[in-house]
């Protein structure tokens, strides 16, 4: 390998002297990718990657494997703090705005402005409830690359059995309740079946979570300052509260914090008759059940909200001019209407862009696979995905907590007063920073 | 049955009516059993096909047509003789460097008088509890300003010296006695000589366990090697397989999962069953039980 390079810089330098016009070789970037979702997607990265490299000789993009959403994260901050930054990075979405606050991420309002074209209309392609995590301080930082809901899945032929109507999905939070105590099976004390399953692991809890106010009508942060969350609210309370029903009173949810592959597992192999989870997992469910299924909006208790998931591109800041101009063109190319709705097929993320949807591909897909529909339609009401000042840490006092209760160890009052001391501890230097911080 | 006889008939007769040995084997056999699940459970899903579904991926029954797909499809998405190979370089020029570097430090603080003795043997120790996630920053800054970034040398290079290694080797250095030096001495053995030709050859015990602890560690390792790696091709099998296995919003494919975790596991199990006898000893006399 080394030897091979070595002699393809020596090439290269024997070429600069016969023609120097020839010398300069294509640029040479990292694009960083989680997978967020099935192992095989990593295969699909590599054909996407393979026929950039095709279509632009002057670009060599590497398409680098970094793990879960949470890895990515420390493997590019590492990076950027050893000196090497990566050129593109496919970057949780709700992360941006703790880059943005440590001076991480190249801010991308010039490289629009040189291609000509306005911020309004460069984020005119996508789908506006987008913008609130791409967007900080009126300065484009992220381009959404793949996004998803949450959603309720049901199994269709359980339902029917037990005298529901699939077609007429749960709407509020008493009919989801109603409609798990009748699919919950039990042989005495013993439960064959869960009426529903919610995840809740390290990522997943906190989304849930946020879904779970959302719906009951609150916020989960300030979505205008990175220095503050609301866990100890009225509308964070109901929502920890009634989940914990579920299991405690209700007896329909297993005990236990439940990560998102074991809950979508049960509900493929029908130990559980519905579930919440991302529209990430739509393709997984559509290959693998031998059910039938339906997907709908997340049931509300106040009013009908959800927040946005999945992740942006971004560049890294620190980058040598040549990268940056390459990185911005594997950006717009990913998330291109074409690109953007190839990725959502073979996922089940909804595609950013809109114009996606009008893909002749897209159309026939949709046609043929109406439950991909749902997310999009319920991006009407969806609303920015929870992002602070270290956001990772600030997520995990409540996703802690949350476990703690729903493994029987801690009551919802109590569990959500730790939590919110916990954070305010984690953001009170960005206070002191920002909003304590007086003239 | 072999093992019962030996309990209950061909046991010494003083033994022969005592229950605390027979308590004590039967809690082996139970505790034996309990490992043995998961391990089971993975060879039988790894010979699942895909078609009996996620219900029957639960148990522990195998299959009545067993498949080799899913050994198949895990060789596909990973390259993993590529991996296989980075990760034995790994290992290996860990290892190397490391037997070079506790020989001579554990000598040191075995052997050698010099000034601030205790307190730098101390700090060597505090090493152990510095938690490794905690120097990621610092280290990779070092090994990209080294020009590592991106390369094997840099996963290894943080480990080249091994304060646990040192503790090791020092330990089994002091319970050689000095009269065998001292012998050396008189022959005119220099200190490179002494330490080739008397500690290193008492200590073989010691070094081994070091060896297999060094090569388990260093085997499974995935957040460093994940942080120093870019190119596809470098990549160690920790961090290959984890391509397919590391999912944050929803799925998993298991018989793959189980496919593939077999695969990385196999060359360390395969050794292990080969010199078994040599392991166990080798931790008996270097007395880490």
């Amino acid at each position: 390998m080394l030897f091979s390079r070595r002699l393809m810089l020596g090439l290269a330098m024997a070429g600069a002297l016969a023609f120097p016009a020839l010398a300069e070789g294509p640029t040479e970037i990292d694009l960083f990718f989680p997978v967020p979702v099935d192992g095989k997607l990593a295969r699909d990265m590599g054909t996407l990657i393979k026929e950039f490299n095709e279509t632009h000789p002057d670009i060599k993009a590497t398409a680098v494997y970094t793990g879960s959403y949470d890895d990515t994260l420390i493997k590019t901050r590492a990076a950027i703090k050893a000196g090497k930054p990566p050129a593109a990075v496919i970057m949780s979405a709700n992360f941006l705005l703790d880059m943005q606050i440590e001076n991480e991420l190249t801010n991308l309002d010039s490289l629009i402005a040189a291609d000509g074209t306005t911020k309004e209309q460069f984020l005119g392609q996508f789908f506006p409830a987008l913008q609130g995590n791409a967007v900080i301080n009126r300065s484009v930082y992220g381009v959404p690359f793949h996004n998803s809901t949450p959603l309720l899945y049901i199994n269709a032929e359980q339902a029917k059995e037990a005298g529901l109507d699939p077609n007429k999905p749960p709407q509020t939070w008493a009919e989801l309740t109603d409609w798990a105590k009748k699919l919950t099976r039990r042989e005495g004390d013993k439960v064959t079946r869960w009426g529903i399953a919610i995840p809740c692991a390290y990522d997943y809890c906190g989304w849930m979570m946020e879904t779970l106010t959302m719906s009951n009508g609150g916020r989960y942060y300030n979505e205008e300052f990175g220095g503050e969350v609301y866990y100890d609210t009225p509308s964070m309370l109901g929502a920890l509260t009634w989940w914990n029903d579920l299991v405690t009173k209700h007896k329909v949810h297993a005990p236990g914090a439940t990560p998102g592959p074991a809950v979508s597992t049960s509900f493929i192999s029908g130990n559980a008759a519905m579930m919440m989870l991302s529209t990430g997992s739509l393709t997984y469910v559509r290959d693998n059940a031998k059910f039938a299924y339906k997907v709908a909006f997340i049931p509300r208790n106040v009013r009908n909200a959800v927040p946005i998931g999945g992740a942006s591109l971004i560049i890294p800041a620190g980058l040598e001019a040549d990268k940056q101009k390459a990185a911005w063109t594997l950006i717009k190319w990913m998330t291109s209407p074409e690109k953007s709705a190839w990725w959502s097929r073979a996922t089940g993320y909804f595609a950013p862009n809109m114009a996606a949807y009008k893909t002749p591909d897209m159309i026939d897909f949709l046609s043929k696979n109406p439950d991909a529909k749902t997310a999009v339609e319920q991006l009407d009401v969806a609303k920015p995905w929870f992002a602070t000042y270290k956001t990772v840490p600030v997520r995990k006092t409540l996703e802690d907590e949350v476990m703690l209760v729903l493994n029987g160890k801690k009551q919802p009052k109590e569990a959500l007063a730790a939590a919110q001391k916990a954070a305010d501890e984690l953001l009170k230097p960005y206070n002191a920073e920002t909003s304590l911080k007086l003239p | 049955m072999k093992l019962f006889k030996g309990l209950f008939e061909d046991a010494p007769l003083a033994t022969r009516r005592e229950i605390t040995p027979k308590l004590g084997f039967a809690l082996t056999v139970l505790f034996a059993i309990v490992w043995l699940i998961p391990f089971l459970w993975m060879v039988v899903a790894t010979l699942r096909p895909a078609s009996e579904g996620i219900n029957a991926m639960a148990e522990l029954m195998p299959s009545v047509k067993p498949t080799l797909d899913n050994i198949g499809d895990a060789w596909e998405i990973g390259d993993f003789p590529r991996y296989f190979l980075n990760t034995t370089f790994i290992c290996t020029g860990i290892l190397l460097v490391q037997f070079v570097t506790i020989t001579l430090a554990g000598f040191a603080f075995a052997r050698l008088a010099f000034a601030g003795k205790t307190l730098i043997f101390y700090l060597f120790l505090m090493q152990l509890m510095l938690v490794p996630v905690l120097l990621i920053v610092p280290n990779l800054r070092l090994v990209a300003q080294l020009g590592l970034y991106d390369t094997l040398t840099g996963v290894m290079m943080p480990f080249f010296a091994s304060a646990f290694g040192t503790f090791l080797m020092r330990q089994a250095f002091e319970a050689i006695p000095t009269e065998l030096e001292d012998a050396a001495l008189i022959d005119g053995a220099g200190l490179l000589q002494r330490i080739r030709h008397i500690y290193v050859p008492l200590s073989l015990p010691s070094f081994s366990a070091f060896a297999i602890i060094s090569v388990t560690s260093h085997w499974n390792d995935f957040l460093w090697p994940l942080m120093v790696i870019n190119s596809p091709d470098k990549r160690p099998l920790t961090v290959g397989l984890s391509v397919f296995t590391a999912t944050a919003e929803g799925t998993q494919a298991w018989g793959t999962i189980a496919a593939g975790t077999l695969m990385v596991i196999a060359p360390l199990l395969i050794t292990f069953l080969i010199f078994q006898k040599r392991f166990i000893s080798s931790f008996v006399t270097s007395g880490i039980k």
